[in-house]
């Protein structure tokens, strides 16, 4: 099939198996493997990504699913070599490790903060409690995002 | 200690962070090379049998699959993937390619197609029939004796050891207590799961990129498994997406490097969650009888220890991990009368293998649980008990291993029994009503490398380049700890230049410097660190000796700051590292180089303490954890932040071990939690808050005084879980993880009882 969707501000028209899964697509088509599978059951959250403002499980999706819509993927988030203050915030508070779940955490904090600048620290762990982490605890991460949202430009 | 220290004692980010939050970094699984094909492997889906008949036909007939091997087709050479150096004697009986399969995960079949889909769609086609035979656990191995799971037998090791005189210190006027505790086997659940890349070239040679923790033992293992020399084989370390001492075997490094040879294409070999849960390695299972006996006073007067460890179906380290456990015994408390022994047996089951801890976690659980159960039976907090018995600075390990050093467990009791306000917490269990709340506390050692055990070397050269900045070739391996930044913090600080200029590249064994055990046994930042500390302070004599020459001056005069270097007798003449390396190449003709062997001299304890305050749902049996704090002897902080991090994670390991986390298996021994929905690791809303004091007094032979943490900090935290459920409920759970339905039912049996 073809299938047409704007990925980190680019139209793409790609020619694709319909059964093929988001994930693949994002990785094998468009070499976009920030997006990593950790279990491709949407259990640990490492491929998640923002879609039409959603963060998602981009191994849940199937291709067919992604016809039209807008997604971000981590490589999108910094802007003109300026990281997005998420991304410095993870740096800042020690919040990555391994950096495996990073992508994936990220893009499910940047979500929860494009819908909710200023969220509780519930709201957190909350909007991540789909991603899994083996190495931080989720404790520098979770300080991380609350220090973006008490930052004075806010979190969006 | 003295804090006039640039660099030592700071946070600084990963030294790859950057990467990492822009998703840029390329883990082995994101690697394509030109014509790369894609391997995937067949697993058994039964715990015990033998293979009648296999058939690949329709597999390879499909069109993409370029080759199926198995057994009939592929090398049969015996290894042991837990070797690390040629000398080690232990028992090789792993294959590639099994036709006995002796666990639900043994290796079939391995496809290779031009493509995953296709390689897994091959998979279904191939057809096994099975001649299955009984499943044999743990307790069954014991007994059974007609049935054997390897030729030898299912009796893995026996071990023992003893200081004292253990049956007469037993037989004493004291209150003795008795208790069986069972560990469960647990998956690592590093994010990454197993995955590697192999290319070859027709003369044989291969190139493995690998996320491993010793370069060095997957090239010998890759040796023994293909029976092809060791100068043929080239690894290179990639960024490492966990590992926690899964990855720390080679698994599917002989394999991918098999299917490359066989193939003539570069193979990138990646295992699924449920294969990675099923059909790599899993902490030991165990099940420790203890019988302690104290005094009225509280002093620990003897103690017998009797330990079944579950080894699984291979070897592997088994009998090494059942050893770590009983010396740990030794190193914690000053007992007089002590004996371990323990039991390794093969089992139908997932392989065991090291697990951040290697055995400590179980037997702290095993005995951390008993000691409180103790000061239960003579009516004291087990606190006090504790710092009646535990180990002082500068003890001597009673089996003459090596000794303790500066442990300062004391320390972190007293301090930690203060900042959690331990007295009134554990005075005041809220016993009343549907939810009740209660503290507990347990106490752990690790150590610091393999001084004593086995052979802990390493060899590293340090160079300046051509800008001034410095290159440190050697055998490191960055499993997302720090370990990096680490070495470069600890050369930045002798060398007085920021960490950003010194240059690490990775383990590559065509042209790193051998190093003798890679990244195990707590020996990075201990043993590589002091290795790094003492090659830089011989590249910095030589910088000096170099810059006395060129300034014409004494070396006493000379003064380096961020690479510029001063003559202090006359501040006008100043030198650039890069002006001197030009000037040494040109005047003497020869490089600002070191190359030096460093030998470990010590292995010091280490230790921890954790509080743990629990919430328990008396209707549902649920816990949640309240409150942790983590006290841990470390000598010194080179990356506070980064030793924070280690503690924060092993703390979330720790709780799953405790609560939640068990690879399960059927009467059949086949695996029933081979994935995330089943197979429970603690996710950011079960995560308390966690509260880390470091006590920091130094350590000889540590470098700038550290020692090790990150598997330290996960040795004590699930006793210290349990022992507050138990306090809380009035109850003796004995078996780990402490689930709804263990509690409810402990809870049931105290009723009946009153």
């Amino acid at each position: 099939m073809l299938l047409n969707m704007r990925v980190n501000g680019i139209n793409y028209a790609l020619d694709v198996n319909p059964r093929l899964r988001l994930l693949d697509v994002l990785r094998e088509k468009l070499s976009l493997t920030g997006a990593k599978e950790g279990c491709g059951e949407g259990e640990c959250g490492g491929c998640t990504i923002i879609l039409d403002g959603l963060a998602v499980n981009s191994c849940l999706v199937l291709a067919h699913q992604a016809e039209g819509k807008e997604i971000i993927t981590i490589e999108g988030l910094e802007k003109d070599g300026e990281l997005d203050r998420l991304q410095q915030s993870f740096i800042d508070k020690g919040a990555v490790q391994c950096g495996y779940c990073t992508p994936g955490m990220l893009m499910s904090c940047k979500a929860l903060l494009m819908k909710n600048p200023n969220p509780s620290n519930e709201e957190i762990k909350e909007a991540i409690e789909g991603n899994l982490c083996r190495c931080t605890g989720y404790i520098k991460i979770i300080d991380a995002v609350r220090a973006v949202a008490d930052s004075k430009e806010g979190g969006n | 200690m003295k804090d006039d220290l640039k660099y030592i004692g700071k946070t600084l980010p990963i030294h790859d962070v950057r990467e990492k939050v822009t998703g840029q970094l390329r883990y082995v699984g994101d690697m394509m090379l030109h014509n790369m094909l894609y391997g995937k492997l067949l697993l058994s889906s039964i715990s015990h049998g033998i293979i009648k008949e296999i058939d690949t036909s329709k597999a390879e007939a499909l069109q993409g699959v370029i080759k199926v091997f198995t057994y009939k087709n592929s090398v049969d050479k015996k290894y042991n993937s837990y070797m690390w150096y040629k000398a080690m004697d232990t028992v090789k009986d792993e294959v590639l390619f099994t036709n006995r399969v002796r666990f639900m995960g043994d290796r079939i079949a391995a496809v290779v197609a031009t493509s995953k889909e296709i390689a897994e769609e091959a998979l279904t086609l191939i057809k096994v029939d099975y001649e299955e035979l009984p499943f044999i656990d743990a307790e069954g191995a014991l007994v059974e004796e007609n049935i054997k799971i390897h030729p030898w037998g299912n009796i893995m090791s026996k071990r023992e050891m003893e200081n004292g005189r253990v049956d007469e210190a037993l037989k004493k006027d004291l209150t003795i207590v008795e208790d069986t505790i069972e560990t469960q086997k647990v998956h690592h659940a590093a994010m990454e799961t197993h995955a590697c890349v192999a290319d070859s070239t027709p003369d044989g040679t291969i190139t493995l990129w690998s996320p491993c923790q010793v370069a060095f033992q997957v090239q010998l293992i890759v040796s023994e498994a293909l029976g092809i020399p060791t100068s043929k084989i080239r690894v290179i370390k990639t960024a490492m997406g966990g590992s926690f001492g899964g990855k720390g075997q080679p698994i599917l490094e002989p394999i991918c490097a098999y299917l490359s040879l066989n193939t003539g294409a570069p193979v990138r070999l990646e295992v699924s969650r449920a294969q990675a849960i099923i059909g790599t390695r899993t902490r030991n299972a165990t099940k420790g009888r203890v019988r302690i006996a104290v005094d009225k006073e509280g002093m620990i007067v003897g103690r017998d220890i009797d330990v079944l460890v579950d080894g699984g179906a291979y070897h592997t380290n088994g009998d090494a991990v059942a050893l770590a456990m009983g010396k740990k015994a030794f190193r914690l408390y000053r007992i007089k009368n002590q004996r371990y022994k323990s039991t390794t047996v093969y089992s139908n089951t997932p392989i065991g293998g090291a697990c951040r801890g290697y055995g400590s976690p179980q037997i702290h659980a095993i005995t951390e649980i008993n000691i409180d159960n103790a000061a239960r039976a003579i009516g004291m907090d087990p606190v006090e008990l504790r710092l009646k018995n535990l180990v002082h600075p500068y003890d001597k390990d009673p089996l003459n291993g090596p000794d303790l050093g500066n442990g300062r467990v004391i320390d972190c009791l007293e301090k930690g029994k203060k900042a959690f306000n331990w007295e009134e917490k554990f005075n005041n269990r809220g016993q009343e009503g549907r939810f009740v709340t209660g503290v507990g506390v347990a106490c752990g050692v690790h150590g610091n490398g393999y001084y004593g055990a086995h052979p802990d070397y390493m060899m590293m050269t340090l160079k300046v380049l051509e800008d001034g900045k410095i290159l440190m070739l050697s055998g490191l391996h960055d499993l997302g700890c720090g370990t990096i930044t680490t070495m470069k913090q600890i050369v930045g600080e002798v060398l007085k230049i920021h960490p950003d200029n010194i240059i690490i590249p990775e383990a590559d064994t065509f042209y790193s410097p051998y190093d003798s055990a890679g990244t195990q046994a707590s020996r990075v930042t201990f043993v590589c660190g002091g290795c790094a500390q003492e090659t830089a302070n011989l590249l910095k004599e030589k910088i000096y000796k170099y810059s006395a020459a060129i300034l014409e001056c004494t070396e006493d005069a000379i003064e380096m700051l961020e690479g510029v270097i001063t003559n202090s007798e006359k501040p006008s003449d100043r030198i650039s590292l890069s002006d001197l390396l030009s000037k040494v190449r040109y005047q003497f003709k020869r490089e600002i180089s070191v190359t030096n062997t460093y030998e470990s001299k010590a292995n010091p304890g280490v230790y921890t303490v954790n509080f743990v305050e629990v919430m328990i749902d008396k209707l549902t049996g649920m816990v949640k954890i309240l409150d942790v704090l983590s006290v841990s002897d470390i000598g010194r902080a080179i990356n506070p932040g980064f030793v924070e991090g280690q503690v924060h994670g092993a703390i979330q390991m720790g709780i799953g071990f405790a609560l939640s986390e068990e690879i399960k298996l059927d009467a059949k021994g086949r695996v029933t939690t081979a994935n995330f929905s089943k197979y429970h690791v603690i996710n950011a809303p079960d995560m308390p808050k966690v509260k880390v004091i470091l006590v920091e007094e130094g350590e000889e032979y540590g470098p700038f005084g550290a020692k090790s943490i990150g598997e330290l900090a996960t040795v004590a935290i699930a006793p210290a879980i349990i022992n507050a459920i138990n306090w809380a409920l009035d109850i003796n759970i004995s078996s780990l993880p402490a689930t709804p339905e263990k509690i409810i039912e402990a809870l049931n049996k105290k009723a009946k009882q009153a």
